[in-house]
This record gives C-alpha cells, structure tokens and sequence, in this order.
C-alpha cells in the first residue's frame, strides 16, 4: 500500500511537471521526415522526486518530438539492485514512455551490477557491450567499467564492419570531461580514442559527472556529458579549454535528431528550459578515410549558468582536429 | 704496442661472442620463463577448473535470459550464488590465487602501477573508490551497493585472460576473481595494489 501511495504520489509530481513545462518547451530540433530520433539520459536511477521530474519533461517534449528510444549512459540503478528498484528508479519513472513504446538502451555505471544486462527492459540482451543499428547510424554500447582487451578487439571489428554514415558510442566514463569530480578518463582515452580516430566515431555520449557538458572537437570526435539526469552536483563544473558548453545548475537530459549527414541537439533542463543546441554536420565521406563532423551551435544566452556559451552563433565551423 | 694486441685480440672475439651471448642469454632466462609458464598454467588451470564447476551448477538451474522480471534474476543470482559457496564451502583465499600466482600478479600489478601510464591507472582506481578497507572474503557477494571501481584498462591488457564468466575487480586495494552472475569473490589478493 505505502508502495502504491508513493507511485500515485509520484505520477501526480509528474503530471504536474508535465503541465507546467507545456509553456515553457521550445523546440529547436528540426523534425526532418524519416530522421532518427532518440533522447539520452545519464547517472538517472535514483527514484527520486527528481528523476520523475526529468521524466516529465520527456514525455511532454516527446508530444513534440516523438523520439523513438533513449541512451541510458550507466547508474541506472543506484543503491539497492531489489526488484522494488527496477520498479521505483526505472518502470514508474518512464512508464508513460515505457507504455508507449519507447525503448530504452543501457550501458552499466559504477553503480550498476552486470546482471541487469539480463533485464530485458534495458534491451542489452545479456551482453556487457553490444551494437545496434537505426536506419543510418550504428550505435556501440559500452561498458567502461571494465575496458577488456577482448572488448577492445570485439569493438575494432565492428566499427571496422560497420558500414552505417554515423558511428555513435556511448558508456558510462567521459574520455573528455570538466567536472571537478572525476574529470576525464584518461587511461580509458588511450585505448578507445585511437579507435575512434580510425574508424571515424563523430560522436560520443557519457554520464558520471553530475553535470551536462558539451567538449569541444576533440580529433574529430564531439563528445557530450549528460549525468545529470537525476543525479547533480551543482556549480560542479569548471570551465576548461575543453568546454564547448556546459549546464550544472539543475538536472537535465537529451533530445537528438538525426537526418542525413545532420546531428542536431538539443539539452533540456528539468523545468524544460533548453540549456544548449546546435547541430553537427558529418563531413562527405571520403574513400578509405574517416569522416569528419563540424559543428554548428544553435541556442545562446542559455538560462542557468552556462560555463561556455557556444561561439559562431548559426555559423558553420571548420573541423579543427584537436580544438 | 702490447696494449695494441690486446685491443686487436679482443675486437677479433667481439662477432662470437655477438653469436653466443644471445644463446646464454636465453639459455639464462629460460628457467625464469619456464616458471612463470608454469604459474600461470596453474592460475589457467583452477580457473578454467571453477568455470567448469560452475557451469554444471548453473545447468541446474532454468537458465537465465532476458526478463521483464527483476525478480527472476535476483533469484537466480542467489540461487546460484547458493550452490556455488555450497560446492565450494571448503574453498580458501589462495585456491586459485596460489602463493607463486599471488606473487606473479603482485608483479604484475606494481609494474602496471609504475611510470606515467601507472599514474593513470592509479587515478581510474581512485577516481570512484578512494581505498576503502572492506573486510573480503572468498565466497562473500560482492557488496552491491557501493559503487564499481574501474578496473585499469591498460592493467587488463596485461594480466591474464579470464572467461567470460569471471572478473578482476578491486575493492579497496584489494584484488578480487568475481563470478559475474553469482557476484561471488571466489579468490582474492589482499592489499594488491602498492
């Protein structure tokens, strides 16, 4: 019973997130016809008020802007792995997504257990790290937490053989990161940037750092933060050379969309402010070479703090390397 | 002019012994690298003894597939977890992690902990954890509720291979052979990392 009063509870701070954020969405995403849709969220699984606030806003941004899945970037679950967990810091949270059919793929944080690979709901299918394709883009779901040599070689092989116009890998730790918690991953850098390099991976998405953060190019890769899904730390964020944007002031999540050679983005606040925006642009592939993206930021003057307010507003951008 | 023979002598011996050191050398090294075959032959061996054990208990069971149900996969972790420290009730830390083993890994591990690569390897264990002391034992669940500690990638390139079925994973500075589904520590090095 206490059970059920707290899940109504729940729903009713939901609905009420949902209601009260229907004025204040805005989207800035183009919904081009047959593009790819998908939202990320990161370090969410707290069954807190929070989380089912952020998971409001994506169910009433999703009136806008059907996505079809949602990236779950590790802490999934944290704390307790009971069945009463899945339940309160995944199935009651998104059930509206849930019940309308949106799927969601997980990679495993530092608060996740291996086994929750075999719940089906986080469609990893009992692997640790796995791929899976939509329409143009391939996507490689890692597990960082435990960066085998087999997993290492499992990875080459598939980025080798995939033959998708977008290469997308996400995980848990950010090869890249500003948070004045755990900053970068750099040992993790070293054996997964090379591949990423070779095989022209544009984008990378991970949680951890309690905080939203948008890095600069780095070798030709764009990589985002997003772990602040229902976990924060706020004013954690320290601005860096690193920092192309940032949002640590509230929790927040990820819109995507994903049309031909065009990524856009678009990062929402849980009061359902956007926080930054903009759009990646994957370079003309060239025989035998990796295919550069260039960016261009959308959205400035973001409300919150902004550790770094993207530059060349609406402007396109020559790929610098290592920005 | 004597001194000038000497010299001469010498440099006439330098293309043999060019020819012949490498022989010595390898004949020097031979016992050292017939014993860490043999150590880690052991490891391979009571590993691959565990993995063999464990499969057939899991047989008993109704496997494990993807499942709505959180608490089907609970329950087969403990079920599983169950038989295993049941079979296995006599098990001691150093079964698989045998004294010579204990000391190749140690070995292995100071190495990997050394130079600017070591550093960093350093920073992925202290970035979650920082050393925590957790008193382990072999057949213990894996405490669930704190958070992972990363195991060193470039750590992982250098110890050696495990099927899928088992895990390095620290805790605290301590060394543990998890079995992934049951969440057992079958095997530990206590105070492994320097």
């Amino acid at each position: 019973m206490p059970a059920m009063r707290r899940s109504a509870f729940l729903s009713c701070v939901a609905l009420a997130a949902i209601s009260l954020s229907l004025c204040a969405q805005e989207l800035t995403l183009p919904l081009k016809p047959d593009s790819v849709r998908f939202a990320a969220i990161g370090d969410m699984g707290n069954g807190n008020k929070v989380q089912f606030e952020v998971a409001g806003q994506m169910v009433a941004y999703r009136s806008k802007f059907p996505f079809e899945f949602v990236l779950m970037l590790g802490d999934d679950l944290i704390g307790g792995k009971e069945p009463i967990d899945y339940q309160n810091k995944f199935e009651l949270p998104y059930k509206p997504l849930l019940d309308a059919g949106v799927k969601f793929y997980a990679v495993l944080g530092n608060h996740d257990i291996s086994n929750e690979r075999f719940y089906k709901l986080f469609n990893m299918n009992g692997q640790e790290y796995y791929t899976y394709k939509k329409s143009n883009v391939r996507f490689f779901a890692l597990d960082s937490n435990y960066m085998t040599p087999q997993q290492l070689a499992w990875l080459e092989k598939e980025l080798q053989n995939s033959g998708s116009d977008w290469k997308i890998c996400y995980f848990h730790h950010p090869l890249y990161s500003s948070g004045a918690t755990h900053g970068s991953a750099t040992e993790l850098r070293l054996l997964l940037e090379p591949l990423f390099v070779k095989y022209g991976v544009q984008v990378v998405f991970a949680g951890h750092e309690h905080v939203y953060e948008r890095v600069k190019p780095q070798k030709g890769t764009y990589y985002f933060t997003e772990g602040a899904s229902g976990e924060l730390r706020k004013g954690n964020l320290r601005k860096t050379d690193l920092t192309a944007a940032g949002y640590d002031q509230d929790r927040s999540f990820m819109l995507v969309e994903i049309a031909g050679d065009e990524l856009y983005f678009q990062t929402i606040s849980r009061t359902g402010v956007t926080v930054d925006s903009g759009v990646i642009r994957r370079a003309a592939k060239i025989a035998g070479a990796a295919s550069w993206p260039t960016v261009r930021p959308g959205l400035d003057g973001l409300p919150g703090r902004t550790v770094a307010k993207a530059s060349g507003l609406g402007l396109p951008r020559a790929p610098t390397p290592t920005e | 002019m004597r001194r000038q023979i000497r010299v001469t002598r010498l440099l006439l011996w330098l293309p043999l012994l060019a020819f012949v050191a490498p022989g010595f050398a390898s004949q020097a090294q031979t016992p050292r690298d017939s014993e860490e075959a043999r150590d880690l032959k052991t490891f391979a061996d009571r590993v691959q003894a565990y993995v063999k054990m464990q499969k057939n208990l899991e047989a008993s069971l109704p496997p494990l597939k993807p499942t709505k149900d959180a608490a089907q996969i609970a329950e087969y972790q403990h079920a599983l977890a169950r038989k295993i420290a049941d079979a296995r009730r006599d098990a001691r830390q150093g079964d698989i992690f045998t004294h010579e083993v204990t000391e190749r890994f140690r070995k292995i591990i100071r190495k990997a902990f050394q130079g600017p690569e070591g550093r960093l390897a350093r920073r992925t264990i202290q970035q979650d954890t920082p050393f925590k002391v957790i008193a382990l034992r072999v057949n213990d669940v894996c405490p669930e509720n704190i958070p992972l500690t990363t195991t060193p990638p470039t750590l992982l390139l250098k110890l050696p291979e495990l099927p899928p079925e088992l895990a390095y994973r620290f805790v605290g500075r301590d060394l543990t052979l998890k079995d992934i589904k049951a969440g057992l520590i079958v095997d530990l090095i206590p105070k492994a990392i320097p």
